[in-house]
């Protein structure tokens, strides 16, 4: 009973926490490796104004410079801008990024993301452009399909192109699908009338935890850009992810509180069940510290086998769920926040034997009350009891 | 013949009722080696609380318990519970087993108190229970022994550590006529082989009438201590 006890309470806690990092991981994955990566830098009035005008002076010396230090794991120097694209049947505003294929396929994983068509591979007379497969369903069009991109050159001039969709990517956010086209720097160097113009480098770094420390060296480095890290970038996803970490600690706190409370209330309920047992005990001559190292040793006994138990049980159902994935219900919905609609559950090894060890530790603590009702009994009145 | 407890001046006198209750009042009693004693009165009139007391499991609010020329009523508690699993031997009106052991595991336990040698303990476990006719049910959980075979596994249990005195609150009480004649048959031929003193707690008239000496008490006092001579 109590084993049993412990057993689902282990699972359920760990099934929820696991929810919660897979949940973290996406937001963070998709959000920041898929789309914003660890640090991007521009030019100052790059922010407001999005245009080719803006662009990093010498961006590409700086962007080979910064893929030689240490730390830095992929690097991809765009050149971005808004404008606008438009089909034959609707038209809507775009952030168009020139991208150089293989350096952004190291850095979003670009290629991955794709859903339909192929990587820039087609050799068309028209240039080709990838595109989410959001803005696809917007403007009516599919792979294959010409669209015209208008957009500023670098002197201000309006530029306009068409471009045939090689390819539908697809992210978790709805909002970056329906804003994001990439097309091949050079093509879009060339017609905004410079070849290796770079207005974006966007960075992803080795050690992710060190990305405040990384960007203040940037910042150091190259004073007159504007260096961002992706908590500066995405403020909502920092606070969100630090919301979540701070609610994961209560989570386990709860469970842990839960379970050990679990564990408290029916050892005490088996201790008033033995209450004539334990007065046997006592009156034949086991000695109160006995008794009450009895009682903790068969709480630690209930908590390592049930512990484990759980442990190993939901060790195996985070196996199966991360190959299968756990559907969140109303999930659609979800996605035009940047969550996913499907969850891979996933949790370090680690997080096993640590919450395995407080489980055990609080459910020994959680035996001690009970131990000493135990050894407070009268052996006298106890053997009588009903 | 040895005395094995003498009691003097015994009072015993609950406070945590409404009204004081005084279960014991001066009682002065001499238990000799082997005897075979019967503790009777109606309800109320202190038969459990002088066997509690003499047991070791209460303490006397006035007088002595000296058993082995120690005051038992002025030891320490932790010095007691040896006392008690060295000394006493106990049988209880509701067997008391303990419900996950066996019978022999039951018989064996006080001896794994006493850290007595495995195989003895053992022998002596295996020993008790043929001498109470359950050699068959070694290994037999309580729960699947009759109420008359529970309480010959509480007396082997009793009696297997080979106590100085055994007390048995009413262990007939709960027991047919023929599990109560069959108990108390295997308690006088254990009580003269094994010249264990016995003192019981009991209304049972069949227990009385085996009885060597009984005592009667009334309102927590001695009212008669008869003598029988009684094969």
């Amino acid at each position: 009973m109590i084993t049993t006890a412990l057993v689902l309470g282990i699972m359920g806690g760990i099934f929820s926490a696991a929810i919660r990092l897979a949940a973290e991981e996406q937001q963070f994955e998709d959000t920041i490796e898929n789309m914003v990566s660890h640090i991007q830098i521009h030019h100052p009035e790059f922010i407001a104004n999005p245009e080719a005008h803006y662009r990093i002076p010498d961006g590409k010396r700086i962007a080979e410079e910064i893929g030689d230090q240490a730390g830095t794991a992929a690097l991809s120097a765009r050149l971005v801008m808004d404008g606008m694209a438009a089909s034959a049947n609707m038209n809507t505003g775009v952030r168009i990024k020139g991208i150089q294929k293989e350096a952004e396929s190291q850095t979003t994983k670009l290629d991955q993301l794709l859903e339909e068509g192929t990587y820039f591979e087609e050799d068309w007379r028209l240039p080709s452009v990838v595109i989410g497969r959001q803005l696809a369903k917007d403007l009516l069009v599919e792979t294959g399909s010409r669209i015209v991109l208008t957009f500023q050159d670098i002197d201000g001039e309006i530029v306009s192109s068409s471009f045939r969709v090689e390819a539908l990517y697809t992210v978790t956010s709805r909002r970056f699908e329906e804003r994001t086209v990439f097309v091949k720097a050079d093509v879009l160097g060339e017609l905004v009338g410079e070849t290796d113009a770079v207005t974006e480098i966007a960075i992803l770094i080795e050690d992710a935890e060190r990305y405040r420390e990384v960007t203040d060296d940037l910042r150091t480095q190259y004073p007159d850009l504007e260096i961002r890290h992706w908590a500066d970038m995405e403020p909502a996803l920092y606070f969100s992810l630090e919301v979540l970490d701070q609610m994961l600690i209560y989570l386990v706190g709860v469970i842990i509180l839960g379970v050990s409370f679990g564990l408290l209330n029916t050892i005490l309920m088996s201790i008033l069940e033995r209450v004539r047992e334990l007065g046997i005990l006592l009156s034949i001559g086991m000695k109160r510290m006995k008794v009450f190292s009895m009682v903790v040793m068969e709480t630690t006994m209930v908590a390592l086998i049930g512990g484990t138990a759980g442990l190993v049980l939901s060790f195996f159902m985070i196996r199966i769920l991360n190959q299968h994935g756990v559907n969140i219900p109303g999930g659609e919905g979800l996605e035009d926040f940047g969550f996913a609609a499907v969850l891979y559950p996933d949790l370090p090894t680690s997080f096993y034997f640590e919450i395995g060890g407080v489980v055990i530790l609080f459910a020994i603590l959680a035996s001690i009350y009970p131990a000493w009702k135990a050894i407070r009994l009268a052996p006298a009145e106890a053997v009588r009891a009903e | 013949m040895q005395t094995v407890i003498k009691t003097e001046g015994l009072s015993k006198t609950y406070t945590n009722t409404a009204v004081p209750v005084h279960a014991l009042k001066d009682v002065n009693l001499e238990f000799k080696e082997g005897e075979f004693t019967a503790i009777v009165g109606p309800s109320g009139s202190g038969k459990t609380t002088f066997l509690n007391v003499i047991g070791g499991l209460d303490k006397p609010t006035k007088g002595k318990v000296v058993i082995d020329d120690i005051d038992i009523a002025t030891m320490k508690e932790s010095k007691l519970f040896d006392f008690r699993m060295r000394h006493i031997g106990f049988v209880f009106q509701a067997y008391n087993l303990i419900p996950v052991l066996t019978a022999v595991e039951n018989v064996s336990f006080i001896m794994l108190l006493q850290k007595r040698p495995k195989k003895e303990m053992e022998q002596r476990a295996k020993e008790m229970l043929e001498q109470v006719g359950l050699s068959d049910k070694l290994n037999t959980r309580p729960a699947q022994l009759s109420g008359g075979q529970q309480q010959r596994v509480a007396v082997a249990r009793a009696l297997a550590s080979r106590p100085d005195f055994v007390l048995a609150d009413e262990p007939t009480a709960n027991l047919d006529t023929e599990s109560a004649f069959n108990l108390l048959d295997i308690m006088a031929r254990l009580n003269k082989e094994e010249n264990i003193t016995l003192i019981f707690s009991t209304h049972d008239q069949r227990v009385i009438d085996r009885a060597r000496r009984v005592i009667t008490l009334v309102d927590g006092a001695v009212d008669k201590d008869e003598h029988f001579e009684r094969n």
